[in-house]
């Protein structure tokens, strides 16, 4: 129980929320909006279990958000060339564990700080789909928007993966031997080279994961809409390292839960439509997220009070 | 002391050291990209005037246009030295210019008040992140993530997303987009903000500080640095200085809107790491910021006048994609010595070394 405080403490915000939502803004709680509220956000969710593991292993990857472009432009321009959905799904996800595995190499291979070659290569991957694509749209067929099946089934299927990515990871990380390297690796990647681990190999494998899992995001992302933006994924890395971190998972590493990050997730996500239903104009969205993100990190702050965790 | 032929040998050594360091390295690449534009960019057209790269009117451009990134590198510059980061001070140079914008216009504040509020609300968002990184004692990688939000969400919200400043007096805009003593105006204000971290950093106990702070929190705590303290300054003046880099945007632009700034964190981050400044702190220098800051915009600006840049009209993107690129060279470059002295001691056995 006393283990798991950060991640109740963002659960009962989220139901705090949710709970007010009910009483001043019943309205909130239409079947219809709720799961296209849940289904917009699945493919976030999927990205921040991959970064959940990324921050665990005491990394950081802010080139998703630039591998999620890449990916769903690449699977786009696939399904309007009139690839079948089965074959454009493993091209999604093999472009996205390229990308990783090239991240993966030059911090784990070449012993470079994540947060700067991952920063080269959000640039490097932005500037070169710019390049390029010169910012044009992908129009995709219409039989591949919800996997050519009505909306709320397609929609049921999106969240229902999203769920699955979310429990087997959580199991996972749990559970399995793979799940605990990630966390010695990220407590102290010394001891865990002591204990026999490999903590180079670990480290590379998160990154190729979290690439593979920001693919089928893409992927997940691809079905929901008629057009594929070139920039779609600006701004996703702030996103789910936010809501990672709110969630509990300690930027230095070793700690926290998937279950805290979609917790997080969830809550920055329900600020805008809570927003809108409460009446408050939606220009405030960012600036609530932000100061949740700070009261978040500040709690941790004042209940940890461990000097010397600064990465 | 005695001159002998040992002592003669260790200066060859330095001077080789020094012409071999991260900053003189860089000076090459620059020189040498500054000099390839200057030949492939430049052309005459067909009224005989000199066009592209090789005008003095692009080299104040270039010039103008690095100031903003260029007084953002120089605030994290410090940061980066005590091993933090700040996200938030491309977010914070768009509230600042709301907020500037609002003072003038809509409060009606004559511009240099307005100017003196904006820079104390930049030195006091620096002071919130302050606060909590040493208060807390917080990661600064997430306090800033944090008001990297925050200081947006509250531009946005005070523009309601859609007001832009403009109108402003002619006396302001030179600041902006006029010449004084030859130079853009910004400049100066640019070089003597340089000037003043140059010293701070380098010859003043609060730089080597800051060194000490980055190279080991704990063994600057134990040598009787008031550690607290020196952070908080770190993350004041970076507040303060984005602040600047607020009004110089404006000035340049002629309006201020919530979306100033958007991005410029990455790029000031990016000139500094280029400039061979330590992410993992304690490691760095100012000229090797101006020098990152600098070839940055060269290359920007080198690449937009390339005729076969320009037929792409691609000079944006591959200015990015070339300026990821030779981060990563500047890291891997960094790290090369290393890997290959690690490769020789782990592997003695091994027949030979590339």
């Amino acid at each position: 129980m006393k283990r798991h405080v950060r991640e109740l403490s963002v659960l009962g915000a989220l139901v705090v929320l949710l709970v007010g939502l009910a009483i001043f803004a019943p309205a909130f709680y239409q079947p219809q909006p709720l799961l296209s509220l849940l289904t917009r956000e699945a493919p976030a969710l999927v990205v921040a279990c991959g970064m959940a593991c990324v921050i665990i292993t005491r990394q950081i990857d802010i080139s998703v958000g630039s591998v999620f472009s890449v990916c769903s432009v690449c699977a786009g321009l696939l399904a309007a060339r009139g690839w079948p959905l089965p074959l454009v799904l493993p091209a999604a996800i093999a472009v996205g564990a390229l990308l990783g595995s090239i991240n993966g190499l030059l911090v784990a291979g070449l012993g470079l700080p994540s947060i700067v070659v991952t920063l080269a290569t959000m640039v490097a991957l932005r500037q070169g789909l710019n390049l390029i694509r010169q910012g044009e749209f992908v129009n995709l067929p219409e039989a591949v928007q919800w996997f050519g099946l009505s909306q709320t089934a397609g929609q049921l299927v999106l969240v229902g993966a999203a769920l699955a990515v979310l429990v087997a990871l959580s199991f996972a990380l749990r559970h399995l031997a793979a799940g605990r390297v990630i966390y010695a690796v990220g407590s102290d990647a010394e001891a865990s080279r002591l204990a026999g681990l490999r903590p180079q190999l670990a480290t590379f494998l998160v990154f190729v994961f979290v690439g593979t899992l920001t693919g089928l995001a893409a992927m997940m992302n691809l079905v929901q809409s008629p057009q594929i933006q070139p920039l779609g994924g600006a701004g996703l890395e702030l996103k789910v390292i936010a809501a990672v971190v709110v969630g509990g998972v300690a930027i230095s590493g070793g700690r926290g839960n998937l279950w805290g990050a979609s917790a997080g997730l969830l809550l920055l996500a329900c600020i805008s439509p809570a927003l809108t239903h409460l009446r408050v104009e939606a220009y405030w969205e960012k600036a609530i997220q932000g100061t949740i993100i700070i009261l978040a990190v500040a709690a941790e702050g004042l209940r940890g009070r461990r000097g010397g965790t600064r990465p | 002391m005695i001159a002998g032929p040992a002592n003669t040998t260790r200066g060859r050594r330095d001077w080789k050291a020094f012409l071999l360091s991260h900053e003189m390295l860089l000076l090459y690449a620059l020189v040498g990209m500054w000099l390839f534009f200057y030949f492939a960019g430049t052309t005459t057209n067909r009224r005989g005037i000199v066009v592209g790269f090789g005008t003095l009117d692009r080299q104040f451009d270039i010039l103008r246009h690095s100031c903003e990134i260029g007084l953002l590198a120089l605030a994290l510059t410090p940061v980066i030295l005590t091993a933090g980061i700040d996200l938030s001070v491309g977010s914070l140079l768009g509230l600042c210019a709301i907020l500037f914008g609002h003072l003038w216009q809509v409060a009606g504040l004559p511009v240099p008040v307005a100017v003196v509020l904006t820079l104390a609300l930049g030195a006091v968002a620096g002071g919130l992140n302050a606060a909590l990184i040493t208060g807390l004692r917080l990661p600064p990688l997430i306090v800033t993530l944090g008001t990297y939000s925050l200081f947006r969400g509250l531009a946005e919200a005070i523009t309601r997303g859609s007001v832009t400043y403009t109108d402003f007096p002619a006396g302001f805009l030179f600041v902006g987009q006029e010449r004084w003593l030859g130079l853009p105006t910004q400049a100066w204000i640019f070089f003597l903000v340089a000037l003043g971290v140059g010293l701070l950093v380098h010859r003043t106990t609060y730089g080597r500080s800051f060194r000490a702070i980055g190279f080991s929190l704990e063994g600057a705590r134990y040598a009787g640095i008031p550690v607290a303290r020196r952070l908080a300054l770190v993350y004041i003046l970076a507040g303060l200085i984005a602040a600047i880099a607020a009004i110089i945007y404006t000035a340049r632009l002629g309006q201020a809107k919530a979306d100033a700034g958007t991005g410029y964190e990455l790029f000031a981050i990016t000139a500094v790491v280029l400039g061979g400044t330590s992410i993992f702190g304690g490691k760095g220098s100012v000229v090797g910021t101006l020098l990152g800051v600098a070839a940055i915009a060269v290359l920007k600006s080198g690449l937009a006048c390339l005729p076969v840049v320009m037929r792409m009209n691609a000079a944006e993107e591959m200015s990015g994609l070339l300026t990821g690129a030779l981060l990563l060279l500047a890291l891997t470059a960094g790290v090369a010595p290393k890997i290959l002295s690690n490769l020789r001691s782990s592997s003695p056995s091994s027949s030979s070394t590339p």
